[in-house]
C-alpha cells in the first residue's frame, strides 16, 4: 500500500500537464469509490465475526465429549472381536458336525448298499444293483477307511470287499448281457445294458461294445446297398452315378445312427461323448467307403483312364486319335465332383456334431483350442478324407485335360459367321470354361476349385489368347477400302473373272476385324465369369473358414486379371490397324486441307458458304470410312476406333495448321470447318469428342481474334474456366499464322511488373502481355516487327 | 490396407516333411510349430516386408509334399513369380526327388520365375547326409540359387524370403522402366511387336 501511494507521489511529480492531471484526479476519484464499496462490504461481515467469538467456548465441550466417543467405540470394537471369534470356532465345530453326520451317513449307506446290491443281484434287478454300484464308486473309499474301523474283518472292511466283488460280478454280468442281446438282436436289451455301463463306471467299455454293434449294422447295410449297386443295370437313370449314391447311402446311415443314438449317449453317459463314438464309427465309415471307392475305380477302369490321360497330356506328340477323347471323361468326372461333395457334406455334419457336444463340456478356452485340432485331424487324416483327396487330384488332372482339349478344339474350329461380330471361338471357349470350373465348383473341393481357376487362367492365357495375337500379328489388309474393292470387283466381273486375292483381301479383313472383336468380348466375358463366379461361391462356400475363402479370393482376382491380357492384344489389334490401315486412308483427306486458301476475302468466304472447299468432303469420306466397320466391330471396338481416327485426325490437322496461314476470315472459316468436324464426330459416338479437339479449338480461338489485345481476355488471370492446353510458345505460333496481326505491332512491355489495367491506361492498345514470366525472356522479336 | 507398391507370388514345393511349412511359419509368425501336421493340399499367406523403403506384399503358397496333392499344387507353378524347391539335408531320398522336382518346374512355371533351392534342417548337423558342397554344385547346374535353412534355429529363414523379395522388386523396377522406354519408342512406330504376356508383377 505505502508502496504504492509512495510511486503515486511520485508519480504526481511527473503530473505537468492540465491533461495529466485531469486524467490523474479522474482516476483518484475512480478508485475512491472503489475503496468505499469495498468497506461497505467488509462491514457487512462484522457481526459474524462477533458470533464466532461466541462460540469459542463451546469448542472446547466438543473436543471433550469426541474424546470420550472414541474410547467407547475402541471398547466396543474389542469386544466384538471377541465374540467374533468364538462364533468362527462355533462354525468350524459345526462343519466339522456335519461332515461327521455326512461319514455315519456314508457308512450306512455303504451297509444299505452292501445289502441291497446282493439282493438285485439275486433278484436280476442290474439297474438296482448298478444304482447301488454307483452311490458306492461315489464314496470316497480311502476316507471311510481312516474314520472308521476299518482293519482287517471289521464290518466296514467286509461291506467293502463284498461291493468290490458284488462290481465286479455285475461288471462281467452286463458285458455277458451286452453281447447275448447283440447276438440275438433283441434291440431292448442292448439298449438296456447300455445305459448301466456308465453307472458301474464303464463308460470307455460301454461306448465302445455299442459303436461296434452300430458298426455292425452298418456294415449289414453297407453289404445290401453294394450288392444293389453292383446289380444295377447299365440303362438304369442312376447308373452312371451309382457309387455315389451308395456312399451317399453309407453316409446317411451313419447320419441316422448317429441322429438316434446322440440322446441316449448325452443323457447316460453326459456331454462330450460324442467324440469317443464317432471315432469308433469312422473306422466303419472308412472301412465302407474305401470298398465302394474300391469298386467304383474297378468298375469305371479309372486307373487306365488316368494314364491315358496322363499320357495324352504329357506326350505332346501323341497324334488326336490317340489321345483319349475328352468327352469320354464326362461321367466320370460328374461322378468323382458327386462324390467329394457327399464326403465333404457328411465330414462337415460329423465335425459339427463332435464340436457341438465338446461344446457343452469344455469351458476352458485352451481345452476348446485343443479339442478343435483333435477333431481337425480325425477329419483331414481319417482314410476317407485320404482317398477323397486322392479322387480330387485324379479329377483336377483330367478336368485340366479336358478343359484344354476342348479349348484348344474350339479355337481349331473356329468359325467366321458372317452374321455374327465374333467367332464361334469365343462363345464356345468361354462355355468350356464356366463348364469345368462350375463342375469343379459342384465338387465343394476349395482346392479344387482354386487349382481349376488357376488353370483356367493359363489356358486362357496360352491356348486362346496366344492365338488371337497370332491372327491380328498378320495385320489387316492395307490399304483396303470397300469402294476400291468394289470397282474392283466390277472391274473384273467385267474381264469375266473374280480374282481371288480380293476374296482372300476380304477374307482378311473380316478375321482381322472377328479377332478385334473376340479380344473385345473375351474381356467382357472375363469380368462377366469372374463375378458369376464370385456369385456361386459366396452361395456354395459361405461356410468355409478364412484361410479358404482367401484361397479362392486370390485365384479368382487372379482370373479377373486375365482380361487386362486381353486389353493388351486389343491395344495391339489397334496399333496393327493404326499402322495399315487409318493412317494412310486418313493422310491424303487431312492433307487436302493444305490446298484451301484461310487468307480470305469477304466474296471467298460467302463462296466458300455455298461450295465448301474441304470439311463437307472430309465428313463425307470418314463417314463412309466408318460406315464400313461400324456393322462389324463390337460397339467397344467401334468406339475404339473412332478415339484413334479422332487422334489421328488431331495430330494431323494440327500440323497442317501450323503450315497454313490465315487472315480473320480464314481464322473464321477454320473456326467453323472444326465446328462440323466436331458437331459431326458427337454425332456418330458416346466418346466425349469435345475434349479431344480441344486443342485445335484453341487454335481457331486465337486466329478468330479481331485485335490481338483480344487475347488478354483469355489468358492468365482472366482465363476463367478455360485450361489452357496450348503451350505459351505454341500460343505465339498460332498468333503467327495470322497475317494482318502479326503484321500489326507485337511488343514486350517494357515494364512487365505493372498490371493489364494499367497498360492500357497507358494506352498502348497492341501490347500482348503473358503474365508467365519466362515468356518475358524469350525472343519475340521474332514474331513481332518482322 | 492396399498400400503395398508390388505384389509377387512365391511358390513352395518338395517332399512331404522337409518343413516347407515350418519355414512360411517361421518366417511369417516368427515361430517354429510343434507337432506340426502334413500340409493338405495348399496354405496360403500374406507377409509384408519393406524392400528399400517400398513396401512390397508376399503371397506365400506353402504346397503339400505329399504325392496325391501334386494335380493340385502344380496349377500353382505358372503364376508363381518365385519357386523356392525344398529338401532336407539330413534325408537323403528328399535329395535323390530333386529331378523330378524340377522336371515339374521346366513343365509348368514361367520361363521368367526365380528359383532356389533350399537345404533345410541344417541344425541337424549329427545327421546331415548331404554336404552343401554336393548341393551348391547341383543348384549351379540347374542354375539356381541356393540356401541352406533351418526353421527351427530360425537360421537363414528371413535372408531367404528378404532376398527373393528385393530380386523380384529390382526385376519389377526394371520391368517398368523398359516398359516405359517401349512405349515411349511405339509412337510412330509402324509394327509394333506384342509385348510378352508373362504374368504382370505389379500390384493389384
Ligand atoms: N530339426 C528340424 N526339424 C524341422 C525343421 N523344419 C521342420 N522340421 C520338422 O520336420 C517335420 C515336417 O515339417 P513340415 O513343415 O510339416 O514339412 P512340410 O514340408 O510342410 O510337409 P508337407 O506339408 O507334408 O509337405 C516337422 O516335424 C518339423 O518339426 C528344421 O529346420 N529343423
Ligand atoms: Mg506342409
Amino acid at each position: 500500500m505505502a508502496a504504492t501511494s509512495d510511486s503515486r507521489r511520485s508519480n504526481l511529480q511527473q503530473l505537468t500537464t492540465l491533461e495529466d492531471i485531469q486524467k490523474g484526479l479522474q482516476n483518484l476519484c475512480k478508485e475512491e469509490a472503489r475503496v468505499n464499496e469495498e468497506l461497505v462490504v467488509l462491514l457487512k461481515q462484522q457481526p459474524d465475526m462477533c458470533c464466532l467469538n461466541s462460540m469459542v467456548p463451546n469448542l472446547q465441550m466438543i473436543n471433550n465429549d469426541a474424546a470420550q466417543l472414541a474410547g467407547m467405540i475402541s471398547f466396543t470394537s474389542t469386544l466384538a472381536e471377541n465374540i467374533s471369534s468364538k462364533v468362527r470356532q462355533l462354525d468350524l465345530a459345526k462343519s466339522r458336525v456335519t461332515v461327521c453326520m455326512q461319514r455315519v451317513e456314508d457308512v450306512w449307506d455303504l451297509k444299505y448298499c452292501t445289502d441291497g446290491v446282493q439282493t438285485a443281484l439275486q433278484d436280476e434287478d442290474y439297474e438296482k444293483a448298478a444304482a447301488h454300484i454307483h452311490r458306492f464308486l461315489s464314496l470316497d473309499e480311502n476316507v471311510l477307511r481312516m474314520s472308521a474301523d476299518a482293519s482287517e474283518g471289521s464290518t466296514l472292511d467286509t461291506s467293502f470287499k463284498l461291493l468290490h466283488e458284488a462290481q465286479n460280478k455285475l461288471q462281467m454280468i452286463v458285458h455277458r448281457q451286452f453281447d447275448a442281446a447283440v447276438h440275438c438282436g433283441d434291440v431292448a436289451s442292448v439298449e438296456r445294458f447300455f445305459k448301466i455301463f456308465p453307472l458301474i463306471g464303464q463308460h470307455k467299455e460301454g461306448l465302445a461294445k455299442f459303436s461296434k454293434y452300430l458298426c455292425a449294422q452298418l456294415s449289414d447295410m453297407a453289404d445290401k446297398n453294394m450288392k444293389t449297386a453292383l446289380s444295377t443295370c447299365a440303362g438304369d437313370k442312376r447308373a452312371n452315378v451309382i457309387f455315389a449314391d451308395t456312399l451317399t447311402l453309407l453316409f446317411e446311415g451313419i447320419a441316422r445312427v448317429v441322429e438316434i443314438h446322440q440322446p441316449l449317449v448325452e443323457t447316460y453317459y453326459g456331454p462330450g461323448r460324442m467324440f469317443t463314438m464317432m471315432q469308433h464309427l469312422q473306422k466303419e465309415c472308412d472301412r465302407q467307403s474305401r470298398k465302394i471307392l474300391d469298386h467304383f475305380r474297378n468298375q469305371r477302369n479309372l486307373e487306365m483312364k488316368l494314364q491315358q490321360v496322363e499320357q495324352s497330356l504329357y506326350q505332346r506328340t501323341l497324334s488326336s486319335t490317340e489321345k483319349i477323347e475328352p468327352k469320354e471323361l464326362d461321367p466320370l468326372m460328374a461322378e468323382v465332383t458327386l462324390l467329394n461333395a457327399r464326403a465333404e457334406l457328411y465330414t462337415r455334419f460329423v465335425r459339427r456334431r463332435i464340436m457341438n457336444d465338446l461344446e457343452v463340456a469344455t469351458q476352458n478356452e485352451d481345452a476348446k483350442a485343443a479339442n478343435k485340432e483333435e477333431v481337425d485331424k480325425l477329419i483331414t487324416t481319417c482314410e476317407l478324407s485320404r482317398q477323397m483327396q486322392e479322387l480330387i487330384g485324379n479329377y483336377i488332372m483330367m478336368e485340366e485335360y479336358f478343359m484344354h482339349e476342348m479349348v484348344t478344339k474350339a479355337v481349331s474350329l473356329d468359325l467366321i459367321d458372317e452374321s455374327a461380330l465374333t467367332s464361334s471361338m469365343v462363345d464356345d471357349a468361354f462355355f468350356i470354361v464356366k463348364k469345368c470350373v462350375r463342375r469343379a465348383l459342384s465338387s465343394s473341393s476349395i482346392d479344387g476349385v482354386c487349382a481349376m481357376l488357376n488353370h483356367a487362367c493359363s489356358i486362357l492365357e496360352q491356348d486362346f489368347q496366344e492365338v488371337l495375337y497370332a491372327r491380328l500379328r498378320q495385320g489387316m489388309p492395307s490399304g483396303f477400302d470397300f469402294s476400291q474393292a468394289y470397282n474392283l470387283v466390277q472391274s473384273s466381273l467385267q474381264f469375266g473373272k473374280l480374282q481371288s486375292s480380293d476374296d482372300e483381301t476380304q477374307k482378311q479383313k473380316t478375321a482381322f476385324l472377328t479377332t478385334l472383336n473376340n479380344a473385345d468380348v473375351s474381356c467382357e466375358y472375363i469380368q462377366t465369369l469372374k463375378k458369376s463366379l464370385e456369385d456361386d461361391t459366396a452361395k456354395m462356400y459361405g461356410h468355409v473358414n478364412d484361410q479358404g475363402s482367401a484361397k479362392l479370393q486370390s485365384c479368382l482376382s487372379d482370373l479377373g486379371a486375365v482380361s487386362t491380357r486381353f486389353t493388351d492384344v486389343l491395344e495391339f489389334g489397334f496399333s496393327q490397324f493404326n499402322s495399315g490401315v487409318l493412317k494412310p486412308r486418313l493422310r491424303p483427306w487431312l492433307d487436302a486441307f493444305l490446298s484451301v486458301d484461310h487468307n480470305i476475302t469477304e466474296d471467298d468466304f460467302s463462296n466458300y458458304e455455298a461450295n465448301d472447299p474441304w470439311v463437307q468432303t472430309f465428313i463425307v469420306n470418314i463417314d463412309n470410312f466408318l460406315i464400313t466397320f461400324k456393322s462389324s466391330l463390337t460397339s467397344g471396338n467401334y468406339d475404339s476406333l473412332i478415339r484413334h481416327l479422332s487422334n489421328e485426325i488431331t495430330t494431323r490437322l494440327e500440323k497442317n495448321v501450323m503450315k497454313t496461314t490465315f487472315n480473320r476470315l480464314g481464322g473464321l472459316q477454320f473456326d467453323k470447318e472444326l465446328r462440323s468436324l466436331v458437331g459431326y464426330l458427337t454425332s456418330v459416338t458416346t466418346w466425349t469428342i469435345r475434349d479431344r479437339f480441344a486443342r485445335l479449338t484453341q487454335m481457331a480461338t486465337i486466329l478468330n481474334l479481331e485485335r490481338v489485345s483480344e487475347m488478354l481476355d483469355y489468358w492468365g488471370p482472366n482465363s476463367g474456366p478455360l485450361t489452357w492446353r496450348l503451350t505459351p510458345a505454341e500460343v505465339r505460333q498460332v498468333l503467327s499464322l495470322r497475317l494482318v496481326l502479326s503484321s500489326c505491332c507485337f511488343t514486350v512491355s517494357p515494364c512487365a511488373l505493372i498490371g493489364r489495367r494499367q497498360l492500357l491506361l497507358y494506352g498502348v492498345g497492341l501490347i500482348l502481355f503473358l503474365p508467365a514470366p519466362s515468356l518475358v525472356g524469350d525472343n519475340f522479336s521474332s514474331m513481332g516487327w518482322g | 490396407m492396399e498400400d503395398y507398391k508390388y505384389l509377387f507370388k512365391v511358390v513352395l514345393i518338395g517332399n512331404a516333411g522337409v518343413g516347407k511349412t515350418c519355414l512360411v511359419r517361421r518366417f511369417t509368425q516368427g515361430l517354429f510349430p510343434p507337432g506340426q501336421g502334413a500340409t493338405i493340399g495348399v496354405d496360403f499367406m500374406i507377409s509384408t516386408v519393406e524392400i528399400d523403403g517400398v513396401k512390397v506384399k508376399l503371397q506365400i503358397w506353402d504346397t503339400a509334399g505329399q504325392e496325391r496333392f501334386r494335380s493340385i499344387t502344380q496349377s500353382y507353378y505358372r503364376s508363381a513369380n518365385a519357386l523356392i524347391l525344398v529338401y532336407d539335408i539330413s534325408c537323403q531320398p528328399s535329395f535323390d526327388c530333386l529331378p523330378q522336382w524340377i522336371n515339374e518346374m521346366d513343365m509348368y512355371a514361367s520361363t521368367k520365375v526365380i528359383t532356389y533351392l533350399v537345404g533345410n534342417k541344417s541344425d541337424r548337423v549329427n545327421q546331415r547326409e548331404i554336404p552343401a558342397h554336393i548341393a551348391e554344385r547341383f543348384a549351379q547346374q540347374q542354375d539356381m540359387r541356393f540356401l541352406e535353412t533351418s526353421a527351427k534355429e530360425a537360421d537363414n529363414v528371413k535372408r531367404l524370403f528378404l532376398e527373393i523379395a528385393k530380386e523380384l522388386t529390382q526385376q519389377a523396377r526394371d520391368n517398368e522402366i523398359c516398359s516405359q522406354y517401349s512405349s515411349a519408342s511405339d509412337l510412330g512406330a509402324t509394327d509394333t511387336s506384342p509385348v510378352g504376356n508373362f504374368s504382370c508383377c505389379k500390384g493389384f
